[in-house]
């Protein structure tokens, strides 16, 4: 097959330019939609789960935790204090907000039944009866056409009460966040969920023992939950074949930046970031300069080490991180600190501001490229983007702070003689750049 | 609460008013007890009660005084956010915070280790980034906890060249008559919020905005609510918030500091009284988890004011042609002796914020000074309480009806309380302290009043005859004990020295016996 893998087929995207794929009668009619729950519904919970840990799936929200792994860690049945039994929660993470993400956004338009499959199966197996779908603040189209899906399941009976005729009860409900990035961080999404600031928690305790409404919840990426319909319907072995030893199934790469054919593509997972530029109509006005290769809190990687397999195992060991599958593609035309600054700006306007390191150290940094970018910039400050950095990452409770260092310490690292040229030419001006300095200076923050 | 419990009011070993002050744990010496968890925190190895986490571990033992800390308050759920309390913990991937991590049995914890020290000193950095450096002019200075950790684990200097962060709209801005909030000087540990969420749950404050312009605000208009709302500015460990009674008054550094107890009403909290030259400023509350944890209501907190005021007769006074003239005490207690003498009956009536010591003294020693007989009887004046029996909690945290301290201390000497509420002698000598009512007197009723009085209270005696006034000293002038409306009897001492002519009851009492 085109992709160098034979046991290679499309998992989520097989219909999604064909018109009409995104109603309920095309789902059930051309994709066998369904079928996989009427599986699952007649297997013991435990057996699913086992089906999904075999398949090797793992999260597709950038973490990469093994899907089923999260799934087994939810109690059986839980008790509160005066022995009474406690709901459990299962929580689709919508909020995808990574820039040069788009991915979950292809399923919400084209397949939202797959998900909505897959959640059931997911409610099934960990036993929960209600599920919640956080949709970022400003899906407002995506929100409707996913209510608009839910409600023709519950009309053909998928949802609601004794789901065919199985005994079981799923309720799904969609919730719309206030558009905060770090509600994407599971802990701060079930903050806003229950209507507190987006602010992750401190763990432990894990939202398996204590999430949603203090609940055992278990949440998870969309693309995730829309990838468990095609394991149950073919079979764990057929899903863990596609993929790599660690990590099975399909993955959804969103290429962006500076290729022909921008676009989501779903691809397996032992393809080079080289073949993917490749395969999105390579890159588009010059030579490649750099690649993103996981959303914007991956770490830069340079044209000469864009060979790296992106798998998760591959990417983690080439110093970066397969992220939430947003690759963003840079020509030479691209001036790296510009594009850093960028990202740093929208890390600061992002950080949640609980703890020190990452409210105060995303500020600097962002301050501190603005300056050099404007001529300010010294040598010293050079080398103290690598200490604050350090001072950053690792030491906060949720991995924001790691975020914010990945653009930045990789830029530092990879590319420091443009920021050399930077500050011995007098920034962006003394390289003829005023163009694109002239709209950062004003209102430049907030 | 059992009657029995009785200590004394003292500054709690730490000195620091945001410590637990856990003791070291006892080992049950029963053979069939189950061994106590050990954890080793800095090359030595401590039991430990399930469930403590690290710093509370290090507290109980004193492991180098202290571990630092913004976020974290003992009377408060923990948040963890500041990241300045995170230790090195052997096989963990990253630091912990010492606030939130439990320890646990084999546990390996240093506290002070390079990689700790790096990671303080980040945090201290990025704390100063925006933080202005303007402590000469800021009124936290001296008690700054931003203060005390750059000095121990700052880096000295920065590099942060940009401009600093300004709330121009938040630099003194007012959030009650009481609190105003510097928004510049704030490092975001977020104690006050959830203070209001968790402690008054008045839900009074919320941080509105994200990362770096995340801004403290009232959550209406109204602003601050609270009855609590001083133990705000004691727990803001910078300037951010700051008691306007206090502000600007005076440097911290200039205080002396003694431990005392309120007598704003009968929970009997214990404070710290702050003076310089005998002067209060003010006066916070210090730990004690059986009475008051860590906080004290704002009406006790503003009390002093009542000690400080002016109007207050500090000597003693006695009638003379209708009106009250200064005189010497023996010239006072010679005339009063005359007086009551020759009275036909005689009353005295203790208010019950007469110390335990003082009740049973005017009771058993002052009727055989005067060789007849005295009628006692205590009373209260708070409106709605005659005795201990009709006080009751008026909040969810400290606030008591009964606004008199030892109502419970006086009824125990046998005093039975005024009836009607009313004298009805041909004399009737008042004793109280500020903090009891003025029984209700007909006109013309003659009057010797002793304690503590101002002159805007004589005032209201116009109708009266009031024979002379013996100048007494208050609860942080003297010696004595109060017993609380939980039957917890607390002894304290002299906070201040008093500068007046005011003496103790004690002092009276034996000028009188040896004049007659």
């Amino acid at each position: 097959m085109m992709y160098n893998n034979e046991h290679f087929e499309p998992v989520i995207t097989k219909f999604v330019n064909e018109p009409g794929c995104e109603t309920i009668e095309f789902y059930i009619s051309k994709e066998n939609g369904y079928k996989a729950l009427e599986k699952a519904l007649k297997m013991k919970p435990a057996e699913v789960v086992e089906e999904v840990k075999k398949s090797n799936l793992r999260g597709r929200g950038g973490a990469g935790f093994p899907t089923g792994m999260k799934w087994s860690f939810m109690p059986a049945n839980p008790v509160d204090a005066n022995g009474n039994p406690k709901p459990k929660y299962l929580v689709c993470n919508a909020d995808e907000g990574e820039p040069g993400t788009f991915k979950d956004r292809l399923i919400f338009t084209k397949t939202p039944h797959k998900m909505i499959e897959g959640m059931i199966i997911g409610g099934h197996a960990i036993g929960s009866n209600k599920g919640f779908i956080y949709i970022r603040g400003e899906w407002f189209k995506e929100s409707r056409l996913m209510q608009k899906a839910i409600d023709d399941a519950y009309a053909k009976g998928f949802l609601g009460k004794n789901i065919l005729g199985s005994g079981f009860d799923f309720d799904l409900v969609i919730y719309l966040g206030a558009g905060a990035y770090i509600c994407g961080e599971e802990t701060a999404l079930l903050n806003s969920l229950e209507g507190k600031r987006g602010e992750p928690r401190l763990k432990p305790p894990f939202p398996a023992q204590v999430g949603a409404y203090g609940m055992p919840s278990c949440v998870n990426n969309v693309e995730t939950f829309a990838a468990v319909p095609y394991i149950l319907d073919k079979g764990w072995e057929k899903y863990a074949k596609m993929g790599t030893e660690r990590s099975g199934g399909t993955r959804l790469i969103g290429v962006s930046g500076h290729v022909n054919k921008p676009a989501v593509y779903e691809l397996p997972m032992n393809l080079s970031i080289n073949e993917i530029i490749e395969i999105a109509g390579g890159v588009k006005g010059g030579k490649l300069k750099a690649v993103i290769p996981g959303g914007a809190s991956a770490p830069m990687l340079t044209a000469a080490e864009c060979d790296v397999k992106t798998d998760y195992d591959s990417l983690a060991k080439a110093g970066t991180m397969a992220g939430s599958g947003g690759l963003i593609v840079m020509n030479d035309s691209v001036n790296i600190v510009e594009a850093t600054y960028t990202l740093l700006k929208f890390y600061e306007h992002e950080s949640c501001g609980q703890c020190s390191q990452c409210r105060e150290g995303s500020h600097w940094l962002a301050r501190m490229f603005h300056r050099i970018l404007n001529g300010g910039g010294t040598q010293e400050d050079l080398d103290y983007i690598a200490k604050i950095c350090g001072n950053m990452a690792g030491q906060t409770i949720c991995a924001f702070a790691d975020a914010v260092t990945g653009p930045a310490l990789s830029s530092i690292k990879k590319f420091r003689s443009e920021f050399e040229e930077l500050v011995m030419k007098g920034g962006l001006k003394g390289i003829g750049r005023e163009q694109s300095i002239s709209h950062r200076v004003e209102g430049a923050h907030v | 609460m059992s009657n029995t419990t009785e200590f004394e009011i003292k500054k709690p070993k730490v000195d620091l008013n945001y410590a637990s002050e856990k003791k070291p744990v006892a080992s049950d010496p029963s053979p069939e007890a189950k061994p106590l968890p050990k954890v080793t925190i800095d090359g030595k190895t401590y039991e430990f009660k399930p469930g403590d986490t690290i710093m509370q571990v290090a507290e109980r033992y004193k492991v180098h005084e202290e571990i630092p800390r913004y976020c974290y308050h003992p009377g408060m759920p923990i948040a963890g956010t500041c990241r300045m309390c995170t230790v090195e913990v052997e096989k963990a991937p990253k630091l912990m915070t010492s606030c939130s991590t439990p320890a646990a049995d084999g546990m390996v914890v240093h506290t002070r280790s390079d990689k700790v020290l790096k990671s303080r000193t980040g945090v201290m950095e990025f704390l100063l980034t925006n933080h202005p450096l303007d402590c000469p002019v800021c009124d936290k200075a001296g008690e700054c906890e931003l203060q005390d950790y750059n000095y121990e684990y700052g880096p000295g200097t920065s590099n942060f060249k940009e401009e600093k962060r300004v709330f121009e709209e938040a630099t003194t801005k007012k959030l009650s008559d009481q609190v105003t909030l510097n928004m510049n000087r704030c490092v975001h540990c977020e104690r006050c919020v959830r203070f209001t969420d968790d402690v008054t749950k008045t839900n009074d404050l919320v941080m509105v905005n994200r990362g770096w312009h995340k801004e403290l605000e009232a959550t209406t208009e109204a602003g601050l609510t609270n009855d609590y709302q001083g133990c705000l500015t004691d727990f803001c460990p910078v300037g951010a918030l700051t008691w306007n009674d206090f502000r600007f008054k005076k440097r911290s550094w200039f205080l002396s500091k003694k431990p005392s107890i309120c007598d704003r009403c009968s929970k009997g909290c214990n404070i710290e009284v702050h003076s310089d030259a005998e002067v209060v400023y003010r006066y916070v509350p210090i730990h004690n988890e059986m009475v008051n944890g860590h906080w004290m209501c704002d009406s006790g907190r503003s009390s002093y004011n009542d000690l400080m005021n002016p109007m207050r007769v500090i000597s003693p006074l006695m009638n003379h042609q209708n009106g009250l003239h200064s005189t010497t005490l023996q010239a006072l207690l010679g005339e009063l002796s005359i007086q009551l003498k020759n009275a036909s009956s005689v009353q005295l009536v203790i208010g019950t914020d007469a110390t335990r010591e003082e009740a049973a003294l005017l009771k058993d020693k002052f009727p055989s000074i005067l060789g007849k007989n005295v009628s006692v009887s205590y009373f209260n004046g708070t409106a709605g309480v005659t005795s201990s029996a009709d006080d009751k909690k008026m909040d969810n945290l400290l606030k008591m009806k009964d606004l008199t301290p030892n109502t419970k201390g006086v009824e125990e000497q046998g005093i039975s309380p005024l009836s009607q509420g009313e004298v009805s002698s041909d004399i009737v000598i008042v004793f109280r302290n500020g903090r009891a009512g003025i029984p209700k007197m007909k006109a013309g009723q003659k009057v010797i009043l002793w304690g503590v009085w101002n002159h805007d209270e004589i005032k209201t005696l116009s109708s009266q005859t009031v024979l002379g006034v013996i100048a007494g000293l208050a609860t942080i002038e003297k010696e004595g004990s109060f017993k609380n409306t939980d039957g917890i009897v607390q002894k304290f001492h002299p906070a201040i020295v008093h500068k007046g002519g005011a003496l103790s009851a004690h002092q009276v009492v034996n000028m009188w016996k040896s004049l007659n």
